[in-house]
């Protein structure tokens, strides 16, 4: 019997059909740094424009506690600093940094010597032994480390713990439980041993005495990698958890892992639970152990594309979405991210971020028509929170906002299992969110 | 004989002191209301649109009576006659009140602003401004759903078919503000009606720089203060990207109408073009 959550949740089909080996996508010549790649303040650009700057330079610094500092991802000349497009149309301020020849040379043979020589070769254990955990604190908030499951919440806020807050476990979050997207997975199968001592930085930094990593049992070979990987490590364990959405969602997993429920409105942290990424630990691994920022990352591009253009890459933070290699079916559907929590891009001239998981193309065939409501119920049931989506986006739709909140539509993790469940299509989801934004006023 | 008899007057004393009790019961908990809320809600339109704030129409009398003034309280729906009877239900004197007739500040039509992607979710206006830009690529404009139809209980707005616009009637506009409130965008604005129903907005939300806002809208104000130039009241100023009328000061010569290069100044009345002006 498989560790799981109890309440709702749903079975989509995993489509996790992307090669899991990594490529490297080649470095662009002008990379868009957003100063917003995270959650909080936008970063505070202290380059200008005509500065030249060097890879894994930093160019815009932390602007608050909850902000985190960005680098520059190619050498180069600051273009300038201006709005850009985002994938949903709008518009957000960003570094474009310009990269000569020479300069693109460079570039190119550094990367290639830091991910065959560095990262094979190098180790945090030594250093975690001399490192405090302040130490591992400040290097994390210097290297500009956010949340890379997707919600780039700054990692430094959620390591350091207030004195009156206690933490006993730590659960390194490899569930990977939306459709499609595979870059936890290449990632495990690929640099397990880095990752497992990114981990062991993180307990360090954080005091934990236990951690576990939780992984969807349909991820066979990263659990395997992971559990050879975990031979020296102690107080670590990998957990097989079942597959199931939203298995990844943080209190979902919570309880998966530990047996306790985080109340409403509650952080983790008050359930004695740190929850991080296995992508953050091991670019908390990279930042101690080699000194690297958080300049690539790994991008998942799949979907109804070619079974050979579906694959893992790491690509550096700011190339555009359309370098990637990828021939768009007839009516695309592109989501930035995975199908279930994903945004559908309208532009595709726009950067990677911090928070791209991946792309998710989908042919725009097979969309259904939005139906009345049959009062059948299925959303209730596949809700994970336990909540009545049926009457939140009525609420919603009728802009019932006091209602909503009293129905504690603050409490939706916007998970989309209640839109995937309906057999009249409606679009849950969407009149949730409205009710949630506005009720927050 | 005697059966029926008892069972009448058995009956009839439980009814007798039945209609005691509610007597004193409805005694005891009387509630003394002021005949002049009565008289006020029946001058009211009764539509219980909100406009003046308020819950409701009876809110709204209910509250004229408690403050024994038309102070600070105005139902925007009322006609003139409405509001003098109020007051004179009230025992003072009416103060004038300017009509408002709201107006939508975009004029982004389909050919001014070309449809980039196909939109297949929920057709409400604030689920497509929570999702993006829009279909038509400006962050600033109407996103064409109707929310505002939705939500207008007086029937004075409609969907233009070829524009794909809000288009508002002014005669039926009582300018409640429950569309200004609904449009998520905030490009809907309550202006006063103006003398013989004059008069003269900027038909556009854009603060894009000028280069941009042209690019994603042909009729979008670039902020080239051609307006601000040829206004002789002072009445125009561009601020963030954006020109703005101010009624207050304007006196509807139109002269910003004709000079604006992009046609993003409209007018409710018909105005000379520019190149008719030329000639």
């Amino acid at each position: 019997m498989s560790h799981t959550f109890k309440t709702g949740g749903i079975h989509p089909h995993g489509f996790k059909t992307a090669s899991p080996e990594i490529q490297f996508q080649s470095l662009p010549m002008t990379a868009t740094v957003l100063l917003s790649q995270h959650l909080g303040a936008p970063a505070a650009p202290i380059v200008g424009k005509g500065d030249k700057v060097t890879r894994g330079m930093l160019i815009a610094e932390s602007a608050s506690y909850v902000s985190a500092s960005v680098h520059a991802p190619i050498s180069g000349i600051v273009n300038s600093i201006e709005d850009v497009v985002l994938p949903n149309g709008k518009n957000g301020r960003a570094i474009i940094i310009k990269a000569d020849e020479t300069e693109h040379e460079s570039d190119i043979c550094a990367r290639v010597e830091y991910w065959t020589k560095t990262v094979p070769e190098a180790s945090s254990r030594d250093l975690s032994e001399s490192l405090s955990s302040k130490e591992i604190q400040s290097r994390i908030l210097s290297a500009g480390i956010v949340g890379l499951g997707g919600a780039t919440f700054p990692s430094h806020v959620k390591i350091g713990l207030k004195p009156t807050q206690k933490a006993d476990t730590l659960i390194i979050n490899g569930c990977e439980c939306e459709p499609y997207l595979m870059c936890d997975d290449a990632l495990m199968c690929t640099w397990a041993p880095q990752t497992v001592e990114g981990v062991e930085l993180i307990m360090k930094a954080a005091s934990i005495e236990k951690a576990v990593i939780a992984i969807e049992d349909n991820k066979p070979r990263a659990i395997k990698a992971m559990r050879s990987a975990l031979d020296s490590a102690h107080n670590i364990s990998v957990m097989p958890v079942k597959t199931k959405y939203p298995q990844g969602g943080e209190k979902q997993l919570i309880e998966a892992v530990t047996g306790r429920r985080v109340g409403s409105g509650g952080l983790p942290i008050s359930v004695g639970v740190i929850v991080h990424n296995v992508a953050t630990a091991f670019a908390v691994w990279q930042a101690v152990a080699t000194g690297q920022p958080l300049i690539e990352r790994i991008v998942t591009i799949t979907g109804d594309i070619p079974a050979g253009q579906r694959c893992n890459y790491m690509a550096a933070i700011g190339t555009p979405l359309a370098d990637f290699p990828y021939t768009l079916p007839e009516e695309a559907r592109v989501i930035v991210g995975g199908p279930m929590m994903g945004r559908t891009a309208v532009r595709l001239d726009t950067p990677v971020t911090k928070g791209t998981s991946g792309l998710t193309i989908l042919s725009g065939k097979g969309h259904r028509p939005i139906q009345p409501c049959i009062r059948c119920g299925a959303c209730s049931d596949a809700c994970p929170m336990g909540l009545d989506p049926y009457l939140l986006a009525t609420y919603g739709r009728l802009r019932m906002f006091e209602e909503a909140a009293a129905a504690d539509v603050a409490d939706c993790i916007e998970c989309g299992s209640c839109s995937w469940s309906c057999p009249s299509s409606r679009p849950i989801l969407d009149f949730i969110r409205v009710a949630k934004q506005r009720s927050r006023k | 004989m005697n059966l029926i008899i008892c069972s009448v007057v058995v009956l009839g004393l439980i009814g007798f002191a039945g209609a005691l009790l509610l007597y004193a019961t409805a005694r005891k908990f009387r509630v003394d209301e002021d005949p002049r809320i009565d008289r006020i809600v029946s001058v009211l339109p009764d539509a219980n649109c909100g406009g003046c704030g308020l819950k409701g129409c009876r809110d709204f009398a209910a509250r004229c009576v408690s403050q024994g003034s038309l102070k600070g309280l105005h139902c925007p729906v009322s006609t003139a006659e409405n509001i003098e009877a109020i007051a004179s239900v009230l025992g003072v004197a009416a103060e004038a009140t300017e009509r408002h007739i709201a107006v939508v500040r975009c004029n982004g039509s389909c050919d001014a602003r070309q449809e980039l992607y196909t939109y297949d979710g929920a057709l409400t206006c604030s689920i497509m401004d929570a999702t993006g830009v829009g279909t038509r690529g400006c962050a600033y404009g109407c996103l064409g759903c109707g929310d505002c139809v939705a939500v207008c209980k007086f029937g004075a707005i409609n969907i233009d078919p070829t524009t794909k616009l809000p288009v508002i009637d002014p005669d039926k506009c009582t300018a409640c503000g429950a569309c200004v409130n609904e449009c998520p965008r905030h490009i809907i604005e309550l202006r006063p009606a103006g003398l013989r129903d004059r008069r003269v907005w900027v038909a556009c939300s854009n603060r894009e720089r000028g280069a941009l806002a042209r690019k994603t809208c042909t009729a979008a104000c670039i902020a080239c203060s051609k307006c601000v130039k040829a206004c002789p009241f002072g009445a125009v100023t561009v601020s963030d990207n954006l020109s703005y009328i101010n009624p207050d000061l304007c006196k509807t010569c139109s002269k910003c109408v004709t000079v604006c290069p992009t046609g993003a100044i409209l007018s409710s009345f018909p105005v000379l073009n520019k190149t008719a002006v030329q000639s």
